[in-house]
């Protein structure tokens, strides 16, 4: 039992540094991502190749998937450079589903359909299962710590200031002399980086991983985490990650026990009660659910805008 | 002899495209009259596709209904489906902004699609056709199925367009895609618009799904698979412009069965973004969309 | 019994908003009565209130005596209060015969009969009525504005600075058909920057400053007095 709380909190854990890094992308840089997915990708596979086929030390898999990322994430935001917030959508979405095609296709590479199996993990030969079970925790912790310090002293340093004010108003940053396309790439890049650096962990973690895993599913949990904690507001990321996970969670144990209900009935009930509760949680409170949260400027100043 | 070869796979190649792109033409208008109107991309066309093709299956397969009242069940379904999702889901979104409304079509969609999964399970299913033989001339084969598809797409497109350009609720369609705000003051009422379109444009996804589905078989994943290839057309004529649905969705089609040549058919979906990136760097109204800005 | 009454309106673009700060302003039937003054002064923002794009925080807004406030839009038009905005007047992509049937659109029975009468009015539109509202030229496209607001037979006429940004010669042509559509009976509240060709149109007149009405009266009386002359009609 204790395994499974402590895998539920790496999955946690996984889902908080998402939501870090989904936070500097659009909580502060206000750009839309809806291909969060594609990038947590990009570094899983990067890592497990590296590792894997080469041979390379974990450490430098894992740096590998999130630089990787970096600038993969990069080239998609200089490409959608001056796109309106819907066709940035369209686009980041289209762009997880190209990887997943080609992650899918490209059998050479990453073994198509049939996925990776067998990725390395750290000192996973020496530790018996649970021993390594809570190493990961402890590594993951780690990670979201270092994470939320980074990314809290980015948004209160000079370049999250002007972040937020190339959020707010693009033209008025420009006008002011700021270079806001190259703010806006190295946030795009720094929350792509921290993607892929969750996606990595996840492969050595699991051991597995197959593009059927990189659903936009995946994308959705995301942004209802960060909803739900409160866009903008990197506890609540932490918070609302944990939120979801627990929430998902536990449908995996109501579910079954609803009678009559097959395998793949299950599974498209709990996917409807996530997509759900993603519905609701839109609808009564986009601003999130910690007590303090205020609107956040990006999903205000969307409101502004539907209503002129 | 081999260039008479590559020629007739060549031209091939360009028929199969013109008829997918011809069918691939309805649910993009769909998707496009929608943005048009109500200004977000709804995502949601994916499962509503879906929900048009199992419509119709169960009023083929089930009911025994020859195709064309099922493409009618097909529509009918998806579109009260859609007129119903937007009013209890998506509605109360559209004062909170696009970005809100387009996130809640994308877990709408999701929530439909496993509807759909539950109730009929991951199995392809197939539609109950008679057995008829391709025709072949000059070389080139084309399926009965395919050209009565061809033909409904045809029909309901021309459907459309006389809807818009002829009668007293298209016009007023018109004129709230153009300006929305004087529409309101000369009297046209936005709320029955806005229930028009979501029926409307719904209902021509479902009935796209279906035709996607018919030559082939369907699951629930139909829509899912098909909504970069319904958005690339889109994009590509110009998001908001029913004619340039048409015509982006003819690109789409012929450059999707053209990228056979030189890509495995299961990057389908790659060529889509591949469109829909290249329209948005290079020109991105579209071929003819209005502003992109 | 009064046709247009404003009486002591406070209204902004948001509720906490004050641009109107409490206004009086009265029109007679068939008359033709211009508002002037200087930007921001809340010259659109009262055509605005009356056309029911604005809801006043205090103060009354009648129409023969029915109280608009409250009141949407397109049953404002529907009473007989039509209202050209200023800007995006027009259905660009459509063609001017589709943005007048939209026009008319709260009176369908009379549309068809009514385009002709409107068309045989503006022969420059019934020269182009199959072209896009877009390809006209910003003379052209006011008088589509206007022509659009007289397909419902309106009472009471709202024309939001309707020679804004045309040259001197289609500004001349605009004051034309709007002494022309006075004379069919109609009462129009002329809003204008232009200040000297609108005393020259209107009978009464207000000068709108800050909110609230500074001067009015008679249109030529105020078009000679110096102060006016020196403020608005430059000497």
């Amino acid at each position: 039992m204790e395994n499974y709380l402590i895998a539920m909190a790496v999955s946690a854990g996984l889902y908080a540094l998402m939501a870090l890094g989904l936070n500097v992308i659009w909580g502060m840089a206000g750009q839309v991502n809806l291909g969060l997915v594609g990038f947590f990708a990009v570094g899983a596979y990067v890592s497990a190749l590296l590792t894997l086929k080469l041979g390379a030390p974990i450490a430098a898999g894992v740096l590998a998937g999130a630089l990787i990322a970096a600038a993969v994430g990069a080239v998609v935001s200089l490409v959608t450079a001056r796109l309106r917030g819907d066709y940035l959508a369209i686009v980041t979405l289209g762009f997880a589903e190209t990887i997943r095609v080609v992650a899918s296709n490209e059998i050479w590479l990453t073994n198509g359909t049939d996925g990776i199996s067998g990725i390395p993990g750290p000192w996973r030969a020496a530790l018996t299962p649970g021993e390594f079970n809570l190493f990961y925790l402890c590594l993951v912790a780690a990670l979201v710590i270092v994470a939320f310090a980074l990314i809290d002293r980015l948004a209160h340093s000079p370049f999250g200031r002007v972040l937020r004010a190339i959020r707010d108003d693009e033209q008025a940053a420009a006008v002011a002399g700021k270079h806001t396309l190259a703010f806006k790439v190295k946030a795009f890049a720094f929350g792509s980086a921290v993607l892929g650096l969750a996606g990595a962990l996840y492969g050595h973690y699991t051991s597995y991983i197959a593009p059927d895993l990189f659903l936009p599913l995946l994308t959705l949990y995301i942004k209802l985490a960060l909803l739900a904690g409160g866009v903008g507001n990197n506890r609540g990321a932490v918070l609302g990650a944990v939120v979801v996970v627990t929430f998902l969670e536990s449908t995996r144990f109501v579910v079954p026990l609803i009678p009559g209900l097959t395998h793949v009935q299950g599974a498209a009930l709990r996917e409807f009660l996530i997509s759900a509760a993603l519905i609701v949680v839109l609808r009564l409170r986009p601003q999130g659910l910690l007590p303090e949260a205020r609107m956040h400027p990006v999903l205000a100043k969307e409101q502004m805008a539907a209503q002129t | 002899m081999r260039e008479q070869r590559v020629l007739t796979q060549f031209l091939q190649l360009l028929l199969n495209g013109a008829m997918a792109g011809t069918i691939l033409a309805v649910p993009a208008i769909g998707l496009t009259v929608i943005f048009a109107v109500l200004r977000f991309p709804n995502f949601a066309v994916a499962s509503h596709a879906t929900i048009g093709a199992f419509a119709g299956y169960v009023a083929n397969v089930s009911l025994g209904l020859p195709v064309l009242p099922a493409i009618v069940v097909a529509f009918l379904v998806a579109g009260l489906v859609g007129l119903a999702s937007d009013e209890l889901i998506l509605k109360p979104f559209r004062a909170a902004g696009f970005i809100t409304t387009a996130i809640g079509s994308i877990a709408l969609t999701i929530a439909l699609e496993n509807v759909v999964r539950f109730m009929f399970g991951n199995e392809l299913r197939g539609y109950d056709l008679p057995l008829m033989r391709d025709w072949r001339f000059a070389g080139l084969r084309v399926g009965p199925q395919q050209v009565e598809n061809l033909a409904i797409a045809l029909a309901v497109t021309a459907a459309i367009f006389a809807f818009l350009a002829f009668t007293r609720a298209g016009k007023a369609m018109r004129a709230v895609a153009d300006n929305p705000t004087l529409a309101g003051i000369k009297g046209v009422n936005g709320e029955t618009i806005a229930r028009t379109v979501s029926f409307v444009g719904m209902g021509l996804a479902g009935l796209g799904g279906m035709l996607l589905g018919l030559d082939t078989s369907i699951d629930p994943l139909t829509g899912f698979r098909a909504i970069l290839s319904i958005f690339a057309a889109a994009v590509v004529g110009g998001l908001g412009s029913v004619p340039g649905a048409v015509v982006g969705a003819l690109v789409v089609g012929i450059g999707e069965e053209l990228s056979l040549l030189i890509l495995s058919p299961n990057y389908r979906s790659a060529v889509g973004f591949l469109a829909i990136l290249l329209v948005l760097t290079v020109r991105p109204r579209g071929i003819l969309g209005q502003r992109a800005y | 019994m009064g046709f247009l009454n404003v009486a002591g309106v406070v209204a902004g673009y948001t509720a906490a908003d004050e641009i109107l700060k409490g206004l009086d302003f009265t029109v007679a039937a068939g008359e033709i009565v211009c508002v002037i003054g200087p930007n921001g002064a809340g010259k659109s923002t009262l055509l605005k209130a009356i056309a029911g794009l604005l809801t006043p925080s205090r103060g009354a807004i009648t129409f023969k005596d029915r109280s608009l406030v409250g009141v949407l839009p397109r049953d404002i038009t529907r009473l007989g209060v039509a209202y050209v905005p200023q800007e995006h007047n027009v259905f660009p992509s459509m063609s001017v015969s589709e943005n007048l049937e939209i026009g008319g659109y709260v009176a369908p029975a009379r549309t068809a009969e009514r385009m002709g009468q409107v068309l045989a009015r503006f022969p420059v539109l019934a020269n182009k009525r199959r072209h896009a509202a877009r390809t006209l030229s910003g003379g052209e496209r006011q008088i589509l504005a206007m022509a659009m607001a007289l397909m419902v037979e309106p009472e009471l006429l709202l024309l939001d600075e309707p020679s804004a940004g045309l040259a001197p010669a289609a500004a001349e042509r605009l004051f034309e058909e709007v002494r022309a559509v006075n004379r069919d009976k109609v009462a129009i509240v002329l809003v204008e920057q232009n200040a000297s060709e609108a005393l020259a149109v209107a009978q009464r007149a207000y000068i709108l400053v800050d909110g609230r009405t500074s001067r009015t009266g008679q249109a030529r009386a105020l078009a000679a007095d110096p102060d006016i002359r020196r403020i608005f009609l430059g000497g």
